[in-house]
């Protein structure tokens, strides 16, 4: 608020320390004028805003944000700019999912001699979010949000035979000595079966639904020595995921497939695989539905995403709001994740600390977005974190929304090709930006 | 010769209570496949009935996951502390399950132990706890194995046990729960059988004996190798209690806060120095036993279980109190 009593927003802008903070200078030095409305915060390089800030900004009471860096080929450290360029791509995608209000959230290029450019967007700005109001929506729950349910597929029965093949075939990997361990579905949840006796320990029928592949991060298994991993196509994909990340080995690891008739799961509906790709070997039969890769690929979302999408931002807001109202915190969609492989989660750091590791709204969302971004163009769609949750919420939506953004803007899906270099990490002249000015 | 309410005379209440501003929670269908404690807005979110029991605990509204102890600010160079209001609505936590009720009991111990906790104890005072007697039970029920029963009447004010669809039999168990049913209640010649709970499972003898003795057992290698180390078990446990202090605010004012932990999370006994005393998650899971079963019950004289299940059915891998109590039953560490 002003004297008068009227508002007067508050902008953050990030700036990179290269470009736009020296034009920004240069409005300052040349005597141009603008309205103080904004906080500038320099950093090193548009690559090193964190997304994370633009957040923080938020929560912190700022009423719109404003990410400015080098023109593309001027980044002062070369290539900066086109990966931040990516990211916030993806990342628009994911808070328009969660309800942001865009209109707030703001990315140009300004280089050092574009004094005036600074002055315009600047004012501009101002003058929008001025009109926009504060940003009272914020991880509000405005009304009756309540997500789509997403639909399941028929639960249908595994190929006949499978289950005793595959324990045969275990039988002889660990008699002969060429694994240690096999990590395998048992009756109650997983099982690692070390002695060749025990392999009837190993099941395989329709109840097989979970990953098994978060174990190949786990500082335990790994030391029983070199492991035979059963995994069905989707498992399978975080093994591409993990190998192009260079957290395994395939020489390390026997990779027993499974030809899988779908475990009754949402993401069975859409599953166009079926038959493991990369596997040492396959086991059992299923009719094959062929791969439809990208760029011909329906929306891989489902209903369930394209009615969330539908929504209005204040709605989509207050459905998330409500889901991670009950969140506890208990980090089993991280643990069960294959990908989530840090061994301290950026939530545990706390010095200085970056998500608030309390479950409040504030909180929790902290924590959601994170969680979602850090599996942007790597979530392979296994669909474990909501299956792990105990709140019942649905952070599939929110894989899905990234998976769906990553689809459509690079033709990517995570763990499909084994040749193709990881989304985040890669960039190309050609990403498009026709939401940065 | 009993007494009896209605499904419409509990909705009554559940209103008369909302209306009165005071909160009233129990089981609600939040969506599909998940039912949880949650506080009601009104009386048609209240599910009574074809239900095992909700995904979570009944502490959470005496314990929640997240509460504020004080304040501070910084005034100059000094810090200013000041003095947060305690909880101060009554509430009603209706149609508990007897062995989420059980455990409150269980956990007044531990919080007035050394210290008298103020806002466990306040909130404590304030509420009144309606449970319904269990009818149905699952694989991962198991009350009978550690001493308690469908109908268990520890840390209830008030039971209900199902006479028909729609009716209950009413019994006050302390003067709370008498006060809170008075006016309420029709007499009749009607009295519920006692509901059947699941077969026993284990002994919780023999499970403390056996953690005694056997610390550094291959047992513990074998049983905690699946585990992924979340806090799905300890979150939805009625008598999970570990909490982490911090300050939370910024530069200028905040407030030290607590929220719950988790002994499975490798980072609660991880050491300033790196060093984390127990190293992995056998030693973890080994933790959470011995402390349920021995060394509570050494300090306060009983177990720190109560059979509900939750930790099993929430285990993303099928673990579970349960799974690693009977194959300790069972002799599989022989
Ligand atoms: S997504 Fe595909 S491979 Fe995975 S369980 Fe479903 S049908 Fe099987
Ligand atoms: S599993 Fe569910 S309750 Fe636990 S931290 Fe994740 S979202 Fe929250
Ligand atoms: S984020 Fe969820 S769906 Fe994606 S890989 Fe991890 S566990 Fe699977």
């Amino acid at each position: 608020m002003n004297e008068a009593g009227q508002f007067e927003p508050k902008i953050v802008a990030y700036v990179c320390n290269w470009c736009t903070y020296l034009g920004a200078d240069l409005a300052g030095t040349t005597r141009l004028e603008y309205p103080p409305n904004v906080r500038i915060i320099r950093l090193p390089c548009t690559g090193r805003i964190d997304f994370n800030l633009i957040v923080k900004a938020f929560e912190i009471g700022a009423d719109a944000v404003l990410v400015s860096g080098c023109h593309p080929g001027d980044c002062h450290y070369t290539a900066g700019n086109y990966h931040a360029r990516r990211r916030w791509i993806l990342f628009r995608e994911l808070l328009e999912a969660l309800g942001f209000e865009m209109e707030r959230i703001h990315f140009t290029w300004i280089s050092a001699a574009e004094g005036r450019k600074w002055q315009q967007v600047v004012t501009e700005i101002t003058e929008q979010t001025r009109k926009l109001g504060p940003y009272k929506n914020l991880y509000a729950d405005t009304g009756n949000g309540s997500l789509p349910i997403p639909e399941a597929a028929p639960a249908v029965d595994q190929p006949a035979g499978s289950e005793g093949s595959l324990r045969q075939r275990c039988h002889q990997l660990l008699a002969d000595g060429t694994v240690k361990v096999v990590i395998g579905y048992g009756t109650g949840g997983p099982v690692c079966v070390t002695k060749p006796a025990d392999v009837g320990r190993l099941v395989w029928n329709n109840q097989c639904s979970s990953n098994l592949t978060t174990y190949l991060k786990r500082q335990e298994v790994r030391k029983l020595g070199r492991a035979a991993i059963v995994v069905k196509v989707c498992d399978e994909r975080a093994l591409v995921v993990l190998e192009k990340e260079s957290q395994l080995d395939r020489k390390d690891l026997h990779v027993m497939g499974m030809a899988c008739n779908g475990m009754g799961q949402p993401k069975c509906a859409t599953c166009d695989v079926r038959v493991p790709r990369f596997a040492d070997e396959v086991i059992g039969e299923v009719a094959s539905v062929p791969l439809a890769g990208p760029p011909n690929a329906a929306p891989r979302g489902g209903a369930a995403l394209e009615v969330l999408l539908a929504k209005s931002p204040a709605e989509r807001m207050a459905c998330w709001a409500r889901e991670f109202e009950r969140c506890v915190k208990c980090y089993a969609c991280r643990q069960v994740c294959p990908l989530c492989y840090c061994e301290r989660c950026i939530v545990e750091k706390n010095r200085p600390t970056v998500i608030d590791p309390s479950p409040t709204v504030k909180g929790n969302f902290a924590w959601h977005i994170t969680r979602a971004f850090h599996l942007a163009g790597r979530c392979i769609g296994c669909d474990e974190c909501t299956r792990a949750c105990p709140a019942g919420i649905d952070l599939r939506l929110l894989n899905l929304s990234l998976a769906k953004a990553a689809e459509e803007h690079f033709g990517y899906r995570a763990g499909i090709n084994r040749d193709v270099e990881p989304l985040i990490g890669a960039y190309s002249l050609q990403d498009k930006e026709n939401f940065i000015r | 010769m009993s007494f009896t309410i209605t499904q419409d005379g509990l909705s009554k209440l559940v209103n008369e209570w909302l209306a009165r501003g005071k909160r009233v929670a129990g089981p609600s269908r939040v969506k599909r496949d998940c039912i949880l404690y949650v506080p009601l807005q009104g009386p048609d979110q209240l599910l009574l009935e074809d239900f095992i029991r909700p995904a979570n605990s009944l502490k959470e509204f005496l314990f929640p996951k997240h509460e504020r102890l004080f304040g501070y600010r910084i005034n100059g160079n000094g810090v200013e502390l000041f003095e947060l209001e305690p909880p101060k609505t009554e509430q009603l936590l209706i149609a508990a399950r007897p062995c989420d009720a059980a455990a409150l009991p269980i956990l007044d111990q531990v919080f007035n132990w050394d210290c008298a906790d103020e806002f466990y104890n306040r909130r404590r005072q304030l509420t009144t706890v309606v449970t319904l007697a269990c009818s149905a039970h699952d694989d991962a029920c198991f009350c009978t194995s550690v001493g308690l029963s469908p109908c268990a009447e520890r840390g209830s004010d008030v039971m209900l046990v199902k006479l028909d669809r729609g009716k209950y039999e009413v019994r006050c168990h302390t003067e709370k729960g008498r006060s809170l049913m008075e006016g309420r209640l029709e007499p009749s010649d009607q009295v519920a059988s006692e509901p059947l709970g699941p077969e026993k499972r284990f002994d919780p003898a023999e499970v403390r004996e056996f953690v005694k003795h056997n610390f550094a057992s291959a047992f513990w290698q074998s049983e905690g190798l699946t585990c992924l180390g979340c806090g799905a078990c300890a979150y939805t446990c009625p008598t999970c209690h570990c909490f982490d202090i911090i300050d939370e605010g910024n530069a200028n004012e905040g407030a030290r806060v607590r929220n719950w932990d988790s002994c499975q999370f490798s980072m609660f006994t991880q050491h300033a120095s790196g060093h984390n005393p127990r190293e992995n998650q056998p030693a973890r899971q080994r933790q959470r036993i011995s402390h349920k079963f021995d060394i509570y019950p050494e300090k306060f004289g009983e177990i720190l279980c109560t059979g509900c299940g939750n930790c099993t059915r929430n285990c993303p891998v099928g673990i579970g109190a349960l799974s690693v109590l009977t194959e300790i039953g069972h002799g599989e560490h022989l």
